[in-house]
């Protein structure tokens, strides 16, 4: 009788405990089912150890949707912001990404979806907005296997043979081997490479390990970074006996780029060239003047050369009062193009609310739109064509463009 | 209406240990129990189910844990590395890595066997040392398994994890996106776990752990298998967590190493902490308590100050200070939880 | 040759720090059988107030002649103080009112209070890495495989460990200490103030972290808020290896965890060392919990 009691009990207690939940979790997701509203769904991390990077993502998706709103939709359409944090405990987390999607599929209003910020959270997001299918649009996820190959078509587990995420960075793999093509260039023919052992930065580790050697350099060795690991005495003794041109570093200065610099000097390897992705250009204002012979690639073209980057320069300071962050621009151009192919579906469907398929459709058809960070067209994997890589320096705790690769 | 329901649940929950009359107990908790089944249907958002879903796995986590800690009275700090090896076990049994398309419904069954087996591979040796430092040699095998499964990417995709699992189905017909199929296989595995745990309580082996728990040199004299039974809690619970990490890796479609860390461990230890060691409707009630707080509370909590107040605050980044202040607290104040059970 | 030299320095100097940390472990466990979970991060305090106590100081970078052995002794002396009054503060909110509670008490106790230090921390200098001054110049010895700073590390430790058997063995409050960790009631019969002992404790592990925090945010150029839980674990780990309560094994075990680690990254790979680490506290546990230098078993129960 007991044992009974206690199991109903527990559910009913349950129960109670999720009905509470379930209510607060709406109220925050809560949008207006205006009918002239179209939704705009952004997954970014807005808390914690990335929230500084998230919300200047963010800051881009908004810019180009006010824009956008100012000038006006085809039938009266405007475009609202729903922007859901994807980091939980500080850390952005797949789980909650996942859940984050599953709110925008359920809400019929979301015609796109602009994020996330990071590899492993669009792994399992992409499953979700694949069977929906919803058009996502990642500004910054650089994972080969989003959009490539094998791995991608597993994630597209329901539709495979429906592209319905796209990118507007290129992946690893570009950046990787820009990274090897940057090092021969420069004269650097032996390189020690390590990793954070975290998913964006094996695999730009790997993709570099294998093209330099295919161009002629020698690979002194590979290393795995452990998870927050403070001495790095052990591996750069190790690597000061190869005596290296160049470490190449494939992970974020938080992950060990930062740490592994600063501790380089006192290990001999002050001269020695640290050369690293997109994840360093943060490493000068973590690590000071050590951060001095850092090089870094970025999936973009040199901000400096391009018009229409320098206008988004200008527009984005003057809005919100803050520099531009190392992902704002590519926000700002995956909200571009989310926004454009909403614009042609509502006019092939005589400016009426479009189906989800009609806006991936016209998605994939995306010409040469225009954006700070170029022009942009996908290929049939949902990747953009023909990307361009740059290689910055960092001088006196300064960044300077040295050079760009185009594909 | 739902807050009223809720309410009238949680004052119910509170007395219910003080109703007179077992019939008008059970009637009053039958009527709690029937929306339970409801509220995915009454409230239709994939939010709401998801965290439903996520709130059961946890429960049921909480409920297998207690079995090693509430009941046994072993502190296990990595309960997390079951849950892990449940979910690995589907991550490689059913997906692309292998070419393995294994069932859903055979890895489910076969995955709490599996992890108790790696329970009592842990736990043989280990068990015969002292409470305290078999958390330790907990909390560092909790450590190790993400960090082997991270490290081998040979088999299990490294860091990237192993994505695009295969979607269950239920006699032919798919799982689907939804949450929902998620949420009610949760839930069984609760009603399942409460059971479970309610009978073994009762029995000669859970009288075994009380006494083990109370005084393990008493209980050793008195004639029990002190290792044994140690065994036996150690393999149940870690079979819990295993069933677990299934229908987590299954719900989610991937499973990666940093979803198994050390902070799932404490979480589940502050919930049972927080609801009671050893005391099941107490257990439960922590671990919604916990939940609600991460998933509902914190991001609100958040929005509020940035709205109101008009500061950045971030809650979110202090989960481990909340979990902290439980742990002391509850211990300095109210060791026996938040519902303490009333002596029978 | 000269390569394995230099690995020999850099996992003395690792292991250096861990010993001292352990000896805090080993000197709390010894007297009150409670693994202070708290202590790693009252470590990570000790290299935040290092940090504060270098940048009162003006320092940003190396330091020579007097400036270096001002601000080396005011920053040992500083943050060991700072944090034997933390590890009081501990020991009297957290641990004392469970002292005759059921053995998970405490614990799961000094979990929670580990959880509050580590979010404090990341309160006050925020969630990423922080950069420390050097401070120690940079000559290297041996043909260069020492740097000064292994070799200040390395010392210090050593000094530290002797002159705590000294504390310990030869003097009034270390026989007291030794009564209350034998027996404690009979402590009291003959008049010793058993609180007043344990807080004593608690004050020289702490200060023994703090000096830890300080010789590692040096050496390495850089704190962390959550550095402690991993130190803190493989510290607990040297000192099981040497013997828990043990003060010459809880050095011993130190320099081992620190050769361990630094050779796995030297060999196998990083992301092997904690593993390793890991697997030879498991395995010491099961095959001689009483570690390489403990005489008393422990207690099993």
């Amino acid at each position: 009788m007991r044992i009974r009691a206690l199991f109903s009990l527990s559910l009913a207690l349950l129960s109670c405990g999720l009905v509470a939940c379930g209510t607060s979790s709406q109220s925050s997701s809560s949008s207006s089912p205006a009918s002239k509203t179209i939704t705009l769904g952004v997954d970014l991390p807005l808390s914690g150890a990335d929230s500084s990077v998230g919300d200047s993502t963010l800051n881009g998706v908004k810019l180009a949707v006010e824009q956008a709103n100012k000038m006006g939709l085809p039938g009266g359409f405007t475009i609202v912001v729903n922007a859901i944090d994807d980091a939980v405990q500080g850390v952005h987390s797949p789980q909650q990404g996942a859940s984050n999607m599953r709110t925008f599929v359920a809400d019929p209003s979301v015609l796109a979806v602009i994020g996330p910020y990071n590899s492993n959270v669009a792994q399992a997001q992409i499953p979700i907005s694949n069977a929906a299918p919803l058009l996502q649009i990642g500004p910054s996820v650089v994972s080969d296997g989003l959009t490539i190959g094998a791995a991608a078509r597993a994630l597209r587990r329901t539709n495979p043979d429906t592209i319905s995420f796209f990118r507007v960075c290129t992946t690893d793999a570009h950046q990787g081997s820009a990274a090897a093509r940057f090092a021969m260039k420069l004269g650097w023919k032996r390189a020690y490479v390590v990793d954070d052992n975290e998913t964006y930065g094996l695999d730009l580790a790997n993709v570099f390990d294998r093209d330099f050697s295919k161009s002629g350099g020698t690979i002194l060795g590979h290393d795995h970074l452990a998870k927050s690991q403070q001495d790095f005495s052990a591996l750069l003794t190790k690597i000061a006996a190869t005596k290296p041109d160049v470490i190449f570093f494939g992970g974020v200065t938080s992950t060990g780029g930062g740490l592994m610099k600063q501790q380089m000097a006192r290990a001999g390897l002050a001269k020695v060239p640290f050369l690293g992705g997109d994840g360093l250009p943060d490493i000068a204002t973590a690590i000071g003047k050590a951060a001095d012979g850092t090089y870094y690639t970025l999936a973009a073209p040199n901000v400096e050369k391009l018009a229409s980057a320098k206008t988004f320069v200008k527009q984005y300071t003057a809005r919100f009062h803050a520099p531009v962050g190392a992902y704002s621009a590519n926000a700002y151009a995956a909200t571009l193009v989310a926004i454009d192919a909403i614009k042609r579906a509502l006019a092939a469907n005589a400016n009426a609310l479009p189906t989800r398929a009609s806006v991936i459709a016209q998605a994939a058809k995306t010409n040469a739109l225009s954006t700070p960070i170029g022009r942009i067209s996908f290929d049939a994997n949902g990747d953009v064509k023909n990307p361009v890589v740059s290689l910055y320096e960092i001088k006196n705790g300064q960044a300077t463009f040295l050079d760009q690769q185009f594909f | 209406m739902i807050y009223a329901y809720a309410a009238l649940a949680i004052v119910a929950a509170v007395l219910i240990d003080r109703f007179p009359s077992p019939r008008l107990r059970r009637i009053v908790i039958v009527a709690l129990a029937i929306p339970l089944l409801l509220v995915p249907l009454i409230d239709p958002s994939e939010a709401t189910r998801n965290l439903l879903a996520d709130a059961s796995i946890y429960v049921a986590l909480a409920l297998g844990l207690n079995i090693v800690v509430g009941f046994a009275g072993l502190l296990d700090l990595g309960y997390a590395a079951f849950f892990a090896i449940g979910a690995y076990a589907y991550g490689m049994l059913a997906s692309p890595q292998f070419g393995l398309h294994i069932p859903f419904w055979v890895i489910l069954l076969l995955a709490g066997p599996l992890a108790a087996l790696f329970g009592m591979i842990l736990g043989a040796p280990t068990l015969r040392l002292r409470g305290d430092y078999l958390a330790i040699v907990t909390l560092g095998f909790g450590e190790i398994v993400p960090q082997i499964f991270q490290n081998l990417t040979a088999y299990t995709g490294g860091p990237n994890g192993i994505p695009g699992l295969d979607v269950p189905s239920f006699f032919g017909k798919s799982f689907g996106a939804s949450a929902l199929p998620f949420y009610y296989l949760a839930l069984a595995l609760v009603a399942l776990a409460i059971f479970i745990a309610g009978n073994l309580r009762a029995s000669r082996l859970g009288r075994a752990w009380l006494a083990i728990r109370d005084d393990e040199l008493a209980a050793k004299h008195a004639g029990i298998d002190t290792t044994r039974a140690k065994l036996a809690a150690f393999a149940i619970g870690a079979s819990f967590s295993g069933c677990a990490g299934v229908l987590f890796a299954a719900k989610l479609g991937l499973v990666s190493p940093d979803l198994f860390g050390f902070q799932v461990s404490v979480l589940i230890v502050s919930m049972l902490v927080l609801g009671g060691m050893g005391n099941l409707s107490g257990v439960v009630i922590g671990s919604l308590v916990l939940t609600m707080l991460n998933s509902a509370i914190l991001p609100q909590a958040n929005m509020l100050a940035a709205t109101l107040l008009h500061v950045h605050v971030d809650l979110s980044q202090y989960h481990f200070a909340i979990y902290g202040v439980i742990l002391v607290a509850m211990m300095l104040w109210r060791p026996s939880g938040l519902i303490a059970r009333r002596a029978r | 040759m000269h390569e394995f030299g230099a690995q020999l320095a850099n996992g003395l100097a690792l292991g250096a720090i861990y010993a001292l940390i352990a000896l805090g472990y080993t000197m709390v466990y010894g007297i009150v059988e409670l693994i202070n979970f708290a202590h790693g991060d009252v470590y990570t305090f000790g290299s935040f107030i290092t940090l504060v106590i270098l940048t009162a100081l003006g320092i940003t970078g190396e330091a020579h002649g007097v400036l270096l052995v001002v601000a080396v002794v005011v920053a040992l002396l500083g943050s060991a103080l700072a944090c034997g009054v933390l590890a009081i503060l501990i020991e009297r909110v957290a641990y004392r009112p469970l002292r005759n509670a059921p053995r998970l008490a405490p614990l799961i106790t000094a979990i929670g209070v580990s959880f509050i230090l580590e979010n404090a921390l990341q309160l006050w200098k925020g969630p990423a890495p922080i950069t420390v001054p050097a401070l120690i110049p940079n000559p290297r010895f041996l043909g260069g495989t020492f740097s000064l700073a292994q070799v200040s590390v390395i010392v210090l430790a050593v000094v530290t460990m002797f002159a705590l058997q000294f504390l310990v063995h030869r003097t009034r409050l270390g026989m007291q200490m030794r009564a209350v960790a034998q027996d404690r009631d009979a402590a009291a019969l003959v008049g010793i103030d058993a609180n007043r002992t344990i807080a004593l404790t608690f004050l020289i592990a702490g200060a023994l972290a703090g000096i830890a925090g300080m010789a590692s945010g040096v050496y390495y150029q850089s704190t962390w808020f959550l550095n402690g839980f991993g130190a803190g674990l493989k510290s607990f780990t040297a000192a099981v290896l040497g013997g828990i309560g043990n003060i010459a094994g809880a050095m011993l075990g130190g320099f081992c965890i620190g050769l361990l680690e630094a050779f796995t990254s030297a060999t196998i790979g990083g992301q092997w060392a904690n593993v390793a680490v890991f697997t030879v506290l498991i395995a010491v546990l099961v095959i001689r919990p009483n570690g390489l230098l403990g005489t008393n078993l422990p207690d099993k129960l």
